[in-house]
């Protein structure tokens, strides 16, 4: 028997804003839909495929780029919504850098994907000639392959000082630049899976948990191939970096299992995050950046664990493509996001993992700062946010890094994905 | 003399390269692409590869037929929907007509993934639709739409119902009314009249806003990935082009699955045409 109070919520919650509407939370749920549409679609990448680069943003400033660089704007590619971002639509974080530095950069989300990306610029690459960006940010394997075929610069750490005193262990030496000659963490995240408890009305603890048939229909699966074969595989007691293509096939099996009693709502890519929300899945497979970020805007109950059998590891790097032609600059915006200021300011936007050593302690002394200016909402905002932004001991030693795939493998890893999701 | 020989060809010349650059030689390209064996890393040969169209139509056949299935319920559809709609608007709009027509194409003015996106949040499970019906009792709570096959046949419905209501109503608009009088005259009752009259003096417009709605449906890939969550059930072809294109970078098979979407295409509006006789529609 429903009662009016009942229907009341529902109109309120079907039309009414979700959740808190803090200034962030306008602008992050104001800029989703760009995301979805950006990435669901990669517009982005076809356009960029197509030799149009989609519009940016440009800061102005005073002042000059280093000597040795060409004229013009400092051409980054980052992906969408991750970056901070103002009412106004400007990048607080990039203005201070433009006005300490006099290096004026242009800002675009081209990247909606990786292998989309590396796609557009490839060609370039290989006939030698400038891929018009002077700083990219892509996944980690694309960084190992792009290093491989030589198409990266080397950095000059001499002209790296935040990160020699600042860059956090987890950050330095991963598996596709063990020396960190090409490449520094961006930000990063895990993938694990996010659940509401008062939905499940039990705790999650496994990626079994997920399968449980009396989810079937409200779980939410990734249409990433390699997160998906990832978590897979360690449910089934394989590390990610060691699978066969026999692995591999075992979990493609225990998905099509899944797939047989319609366990998974759907294979989303960026708008699981909106169906999780509003509570169309109960449980999902997620980034825990997000998560961090719907407790903080969108839905309180949603919590993010890494399953026991391990959860994945991902970071998004910053690399200089050969031929750029603002080499001076592109160190000079490395060094700065490595400066605590800066990485914090970032950091209270968009909530991953940072590289920073200090940005923890940066964002709940700006906590206190907002707490005597009497801006409450935004002192909790910060003392919630604090804590996911490092990487927990517990999380570090259960996460897995993804596989370095041969073309091969690639392929055969896809095929067997496509039979999972179509 | 000469001149006015060549005058004919001169019109076509605009159309013709149109249709060479922007078709003929695409095409081209994408079957060579198909027929080609290689990889990102080693760059792409023509190996005359044949062999991998039985291969992507043994694999994909399912989604083929899906495809399919959902453009012709959508046109179905499309048309139930759209054809009183326009004729309400042809023979009775008044001086609202241009409102009308008006308010049928507004939603252009919004992209056609945005309100996508928005019929998701409004379809959603506790959503303004089912949530209100959920909590008045009338619907099991645990019912949802999204991620089904109806819902994305929906999706395709609303987001092509304008491409149908537009060519009926152009159609329908130019009847001339003193044919139906002279019918009604001539003791045709008023449905004789509509059947025997309207209806095929508007089929001009059927055909029209029937292609219109059927082609772009089934390739689109939008709607079963927005709207159907990109659940296995309802994967359309164009879904599994994208992945092949934009995810797998296989470029041949990608290329192959398109080559066979628009032959397929072809072939069924080609049957269509021929089945409705476009002779009698071009006067």
């Amino acid at each position: 028997m429903p009662d009016d109070g009942r229907i009341e919520r529902a109109i309120a919650r079907a039309l009414g804003p979700r959740g808190r509407m803090s200034r962030r939370s306008f602008l992050r749920q104001s800029g989703r839909g760009a995301l979805i549409a950006g990435s669901a679609l990669t517009l982005q990448s076809i356009l960029a495929a197509c030799g149009i680069r989609p519009g940016g943003s440009t800061a102005a400033s005073p002042g000059g780029p280093a000597a040795s660089d060409a004229t013009g704007a400092l051409e980054w590619a980052n992906w969408p919504l991750y970056i901070d971002i103002d009412d106004d639509g400007n990048y607080p974080s990039l203005v201070a850098f433009t006005e300490q530095t006099g290096v004026e950069v242009n800002y675009t989300e081209a990247i909606g994907d990786n292998a989309d990306f590396f796609g557009t610029i490839r060609q370039d690459l290989q006939a030698g000639n400038p891929t018009g960006w002077d700083v990219i940010t892509p996944g980690g394997w694309v960084i190992e392959r792009m290093a491989r075929l030589g198409f990266l610069e080397e950095l000059d750490h001499s002209q790296l000082p935040n990160w020699t005193a600042n860059a956090a262990d987890y950050a330095k030496g991963l598996w596709f630049d063990p020396e960190n000659k090409y490449s520094l963490w961006w930000q990063g995240g895990i993938t694990g899976i996010a659940y509401d408890p008062e939905l499940t009305g039990r705790e999650i603890t496994t990626f079994d948990d997920l399968l449980d048939p009396a989810f079937a229909e409200v779980a939410g699966a990734f249409s990433d191939m390699r997160d998906m074969f990832g978590l897979t595989l360690l449910s089934l007691g394989v590390e990610p970096e060691n699978a066969t293509v026999d692995d591999v096939t075992r979990a493609r099996d225990k998905l099509l299992e899944a797939n047989a009693r319609n366990q998974f709502r759907g294979y989303y890519g960026n708008e699981y995050y909106d169906a999780l929300a509003a509570g169309d899945l109960a449980i999902s497979v997620a980034w825990s950046g997000d998560i961090t970020q719907m407790q903080l805007n969108d839905n309180e109950n949603v919590r993010f664990v890494v399953p026991a059998d391990g959860g994945m590891r991902w970071n998004d790097n910053f690399a200089i493509p050969k031929g750029a032609a603002r080499i001076g600059g592109a160190h000079e915006l490395l060094n700065y996001y490595y400066g605590v200021d800066g990485a914090t300011t970032l950091s209270e936007y968009i909530g991953y993992f940072t590289p920073v050593d200090g940005v923890q302690e940066e964002i709940l002394a700006r906590a206190q700062a907002y707490r005597d200016e009497g801006s409450t909402d935004d002192a909790d905002y910060n003392e919630i946010l604090a804590p996911t932004v490092v990487p927990t001991e517990e999380q570090l030693a259960n996460t897995f890094n993804d596989k370095q795939l041969t073309e091969e493998e690639e392929a055969e890893w896809n095929d067997l994905w496509l039979e999972v999701s179509s | 003399m000469g001149r006015r020989r060549l005058t004919p060809y001169l019109l076509l010349l605009p159309g013709g390269l149109w249709l060479l650059v922007f078709f003929a030689i695409p095409m081209a390209i994408m079957l060579s692409v198909s027929l080609q064996k290689g990889s990102l890393d080693t760059g792409y040969q023509l190996t005359w590869n044949f062999g991998i169209y039985p291969a992507v139509i043994g694999e994909f056949w399912e989604q083929f037929v899906r495809s399919a299935v959902y453009a012709l319920t959508t046109t179905a559809l499309a048309m139930l929907i759209g054809y009183p709609m326009a004729y309400t608007i042809a023979f009775h709009g008044g001086r609202l007509k241009t409102a009308l027509l008006f308010v049928v194409i507004l939603p252009f003015f919004v992209s056609f993934v945005i309100r996508t996106l928005n019929w998701r949040m409004v379809l959603s499970d506790n959503g303004i639709v089912f949530g209100t019906l959920k909590d008045a009792g009338m619907l099991d709570q645990s019912f949802h739409f999204l991620a089904t096959p109806a819902s994305v046949i929906f999706g395709l419905t609303y987001n092509f119902l304008p491409f149908m209501i537009l060519p009926l109503y152009v159609a329908l608009e130019k009847i001339d009314r003193r044919l139906i009088e002279a019918a009604t005259d001539l003791y045709a009752s008023r449905l004789q009249a509509f059947w025997r009259i309207t209806f095929t003096l508007s089929l001009p417009g059927v055909v029209a806003g029937s292609l219109l709605t059927f082609i772009p449906a089934i390739g689109d890939f939008i709607n079963a990935e927005v709207i159907g969550a990109g659940s296995p059930q309802v994967q359309m072809i164009g879904n599994i082009i994208q992945f092949k294109y934009i995810n797998a970078n296989d470029y041949p098979a990608a290329a192959a699955l398109s080559f066979v979407l628009v032959i397929g295409v072809t072939i069924l509006v080609a049957a269509y045409s021929r089945a409705v006789g476009t002779e009698r529609l071009t006067t």
